[in-house]
């Protein structure tokens, strides 16, 4: 377990700079509340996984050795072989809170989704405005509930005239994916 | 022919107004006297003409003018006669004194000419009965001179050689002055008659009196203000009354010269003298505007022109005067151009729709031209604009139905056609009818004034294009005017008069907007919302006096509402969520001021944004129903009950959110992220809402006000409802932000008590002692509020006020001290008693004493 170091930094902070925008002051400044003195949250590098966990949380960790520690905190992605970092479905919860761009699928849609298609028109109930094309957008239900997230794949402006079978958001992470990938995560 | 030629038809009169009329009145000194640039004509005026004229004069009387140049030249120095008397023609020795002071003589030379001239200026004016509107404008030309040269006369104190009456004796003529001037008021009321006699003349026949327009436009020419202002309006009367329902056009030349019957000759020398007057009338209005005396009679005459006959040739005109007044500063000018271009907007019936599009291009223009500096109510009238949506359909419906019809009667038709075959005859003759009738309907639709729908459909669009072209234009100046970096604090204090009705015509018409334009407006009305462009949002709302964009609060809740309206018009594409609006009205309820800002906005804002939204997210509906609560704490009634309406309806839609109702704090998982309620966060998602407790709701239970207390209460019942369980109260969820607003403001609270439930008992009670509980009439109240009080009474009052006020408080010192001088008097008698019993004691005690000094003595 270690800190990140800045190149793994920037990838990380651009990535979810894609879904949360300006709100990602508030995901690295959140106030921590557990602990004797809780300071605030942080990330760590731990077997290619990147996690999202409080400061006094870290400081319990250090005393595991590191084979033997499995995971701590929120695990928000991991770094690929090729060096690249790829948000998890375990950052749903994170990107939610902060997101910036929502889409929000009708009922019938809703399991088309979770089996890891993308969003097409049809399946689009409602979309924020202004979101653009390229931005991390996260996927929920009508009632509110977070199904997976994604990146849009055109404008809220150019939806309104794409037709019907149009992809509007291309799929990245889904909760289906606990059950699919189940022994990956 | 020059100026100069023209000859001008000396002192012959028209013989309809009488000399008198000329007098100069105590009014036209003062008004020459006040503006002194009207006497700029006396000094274009051609002087040796003036001089002829008078010396003609002096020809035929001689002893009167050898009179008044007697007394004219009693002023004037020796020398100048000397040296003038050089130059005297000997033609007629009597010199003439101008304005100047300047003496000069007639020649002989110019009397030769003067006849013949005269004689070539009669056959001209008879000429100008017939030719067209250039010669007319020679016309009042001439007739201006006529009068610029009676003026002068006058001011040359010369009224007694009065042309008509040359050869009367002396005495009566100074009778006549003396009576002249003692009947200026008298002419004017004759004046009045004569136009009152032309006007009914006019109505009764307008055929056979349609000349006399131009007596009365020769009235116009009056000298008198007053004059003119009545021949203008009843010049406008006539007018109203004569024109007819259609256009005049003009004839070709085929037509002219084509032999036509009598009456059709006399039906177009009508038509002919009505226009060419109306179009005289016209112009003198259009001059007579940029005069400030007449301005507001010319503008009323034009505006009333306008509403009657705007189907009539020189519509343009009329229009184009209208439109220049319609932000005029004058209140009562503006108002009346405004309801004028109203009324056109209105009956588009009368003049085809031409009007219309041609009305709102020249304001489009005037607003490019003003660069949007214009009073609000000149883009106020584009709200009486109606556009028919379905235009053109109705009539394909019409034809489809009768297509099927037709379909149907053929079919019915078809059978007993099968049945009688032969009966060809029946058929080329129904043939024939419905041949005929088609050409009627052909010449009837050339004919008729109606334009068939393609061609009102073209109108529309070009009405619509303009009228948003004109409302773009003042967003976009709006929004560049309003960048923060150039901070200009005069400019901003009232720097967008024409954005509200903007925004209202916006919101009215938001169901025409292009789906193209969408995405510039939206942007605009982002930017002019308050919301900071740029990523860095929370860095830069954060304080405050950036991200307030020189709009007030009430402007921008209405562009967010805009926004709104825009948006739902046009759902059938795709639902949007506006999150940033959102935001700012999240932020712009904190900005809200009861008596600064329009309280029905923000309740018509709430409406639109939050009581009408059919989805919300959990945290930003939980954290929108805690500010809308502290909201309804901080402020009266109206906005609490608004706010409270709307709370209630989000409670209602959002069963999760109701866990805020719950008395622990805390929501638990739900409350995500943000553990602790943060109050002044500008991010309803980050404000951690739901971590909370609507606490402000027990307090709300004991508002003063029932109505309030009663709404609170029943939003409390809801925390006891199953989460499935939606049903509270269908009476109260009906009642939206703006009901509640009206409802609730100081109006209807006044009149309330009458409708509060009295139990039965305190109603006999109440009853029986009479009116002690009256209730104030919420009129009479308005009424006592908009009295205005004299100063004086206002001293009097307070003076009576105060007066009860020093003697309760003087009476209050004298029972004071009244109560001290009493105590000490008291304690004075207690004292004295005392004191006598103490020496009573002492004697006693002395008498001991020595007794017993007496007795130790003794023993």
């Amino acid at each position: 377990m270690r800190p990140l170091d800045e190149k793994e930094t920037t990838l990380v902070f651009e990535k979810l700079f894609k879904f949360v925008g300006p709100n990602l002051k508030h995901i690295i400044d959140r106030p921590a509340v557990e602990g004797p003195d809780p300071s605030g949250y942080c990330f760590r590098l731990h077997k290619n996984r990147v996690y999202y966990a409080s400061e006094s949380l870290v400081r319990r960790a250090t005393s595991i050795s590191r084979p033997k520690l499995v995971s701590l905190g929120l695990p928000i992605g991991k770094i690929t072989k090729s060096g690249q970092f790829r948000l998890t479905i375990h950052s749903l919860d994170l990107l939610t809170a902060h997101a910036r761009n929502k889409i929000w699928l009708k009922p019938a849609a809703e399991m088309t989704f979770l089996y890891g298609n993308s969003v097409t028109k049809s399946m689009l109930a409602r979309i924020t405005e202004n979101t653009k094309a390229g931005d991390g957008v996260v996927v929920l239900s009508m009632s509110d509930l977070p199904l997976g997230f994604g990146v849009a794949a055109r404008s809220t402006q150019d939806c309104r005239k794409a037709d019907t079978n149009a992809v509007v958001v291309h799929h990245q992470a889904d909760n289906g994916e606990y059950l699919r990938n189940e022994e990956e995560l | 022919m020059g100026k100069r030629k023209n000859v001008i038809l000396p002192p012959a009169l028209p013989p309809e107004t009488p000399d008198e009329e000329f007098q100069i009145s105590d009014e036209d000194m003062e008004f020459f006297s006040e503006n002194p640039k009207f006497t700029n004509f006396l000094t274009r005026i051609d002087k040796k003409q003036i001089d002829r004229h008078v010396t003609r004069v002096a020809n035929k009387s001689e002893d009167e003018v050898e009179r008044l140049y007697e007394r004219k030249n009693r002023n004037a120095a020796p020398l100048d006669s000397l040296e003038n008397d050089l130059h005297v023609d000997p033609v007629d020795a009597l010199p003439i004194k101008t304005l100047d002071g300047k003496l000069q003589y007639r020649t002989n030379k110019k009397v030769s000419t003067r006849e013949g001239k005269a004689d070539t200026e009669s056959a001209e004016e008879d000429d100008d009965s017939k030719s067209g509107t250039i010669r007319l404008t020679k016309a009042e030309r001439r007739v201006k001179l006529k009068k610029e040269r009676k003026e002068t006369k006058k001011l040359n104190k010369d009224e007694d050689i009065a042309p008509d009456s040359p050869k009367e004796k002396i005495q009566s003529e100074v009778l006549k002055e003396v009576e002249e001037e003692i009947s200026a008021e008298e002419s004017f009321g004759m004046k009045k008659i004569k136009l009152a006699e032309i006007g009914t003349a006019l109505l009764e026949d307008p055929e056979a009196n349609i000349r006399s327009l131009r007596d009365l436009l020769q009235i116009c020419e009056d000298r008198d203000p007053e004059v003119i202002k009545l021949g203008l309006m009843s010049m406008l009367a006539v007018f109203k009354d004569i024109i007819p329902s259609y256009r005049i056009r003009e004839l070709t030349e085929k037509e002219l010269a084509m032999q036509v019957s009598e009456a059709v000759r006399k039906t177009r020398y009508y038509e002919y003298t009505l226009l060419r007057s109306y179009k005289a009338y016209l112009q003198k209005l259009v001059a007579l505007q940029k005069k400030p005396v007449f301005k507001q009679v010319a503008v009323r005459c034009m505006c009333t022109l306008l509403e009657v006959a705007p189907h009539f040739n020189f519509c343009e005109t009329v229009l184009a005067g209208t439109i220049r007044n319609i932000s005029s500063s004058d209140d009562v000018i503006r108002k009346l151009c405004c309801e004028a271009i109203k009324s056109l907007f209105k009956n588009e019936g009368k003049h085809g729709g031409e009007g219309t599009v041609r009305a709102v291009r020249l304001i489009a223009q005037l607003v490019k031209s003003r660069d949007c500096h214009l009073h609000p109510d000149s883009i106020y009238v584009f709200l009486s604009l109606r556009f028919d949506e379905d235009l053109g359909k109705p009539e394909n419906k019409t034809e489809e139905k009768n297509k099927f019809k037709k379909n149907k009667k053929g079919n019915k038709q078809e059978d007993p056609m099968k049945q009688l075959l032969p009966s060809e005859r029946k058929k080329s003759r129904q043939e024939l009818i419905a041949k005929a009738r088609e050409e009627v309907y052909a010449d009837y639709r050339a004919v008729s004034f109606a334009p068939d729908s393609k061609e009102r459909q073209r109108m529309q669009s070009d009405t619509l294009s303009a009228v948003f072209e004109t409302y773009f234009r003042i967003l976009k100046h709006a929004v560049d005017s309003s960048d923060p970096r150039s901070d200009t604090e005069m400019s901003r204090s009232h720097a967008h008069p024409l954005l509200a009705p903007c925004l209202d015509g916006l919101g009215k018409f938001s169901h025409l907007i292009d789906l193209d334009f969408m995405a510039d407006l939206m942007s605009c009305l982002k930017q002019l919302s308050g919301f900071s462009s740029g990523t860095y949002l929370q860095t830069k709302t954060s304080d405050s006096s950036r991200s307030n964009n020189g709009l007030t609060v009430s402007e921008r809740l209405q562009c967010c509402i805009v926004a709104f309206k825009i948006m739902k018009s046009n759902l059938d594409a795709l639902n949007v969520d506006l999150q940033d609006f959102f935001v700012q009205l999240y932020n712009l309820l904190l900005e809200y001021r009861p008596h600064r800002d329009k309280g029905e906005v923000l309740a018509e804002a709430l409406k639109t944004m939050l009581w009408d939204g059919r989805q919300h997210d959990m945290q930003r509906a939980a954290a929108f129903i805690k500010r809308l609560a502290t909201f309804s704490l901080s402020f009266g009634t109206a906005e609490a009950m608004s706010a409270l309406a709307t709370l209630k309806q989000l409670l209602h839609k959002n069963t999760k959110c109701r866990s805020l109702l719950e008395n622990d704090a805390g929501g638990g998982s739900i409350s995500g992220f943000i553990v602790k309620y943060q109050p002044e966060v500008t991010d309803p998602y980050l404000s951690g809402a739901l971590a909370s407790v609507l606490w402000e709701l027990s307090l709300l239970s004991k508002h003063y006000d029932p109505g309030v207390s009663q709404m609170v209460s029943n939003i409390l019942s809801m925390a006891n409802l199953k989460p499935t369980q939606n049903t509270v109260n269908p009476s109260l969820v009906a009642l939206n932000p703006i009901q509640a607003f009206w409802e609730s403001t100081i109006d209807k609270e006044l009149s309330k008590p009458m409708n509060t439930k009295v139990p039965p008992s305190l109603k006999r009670k109440r009853k029986r002692e009479g009116r002690e509980y009256f209730v104030l009439d919420p009129e009479k109240m308005r009424n006592v509020e908009n009295e205005v009080i004299g100063e004086e009474e206002v001293n009097v009052r307070f003076e009576e006020h105060f007066k009860v006020l020093r003697d309760i408080s003087e009476n209050e010192r004298l029972k004071g001290e009244l109560n001290r001088t009493l105590a000490s008097i008291n304690f004075f008698d207690e004292f004295k008693r005392e004191r006598e019993k103490e020496k009573s004691v002492g004697l006693k005690s002395g008498k001991k004493k020595a007794k017993v000094l007496v007795k130790c003595s003794s023993s």
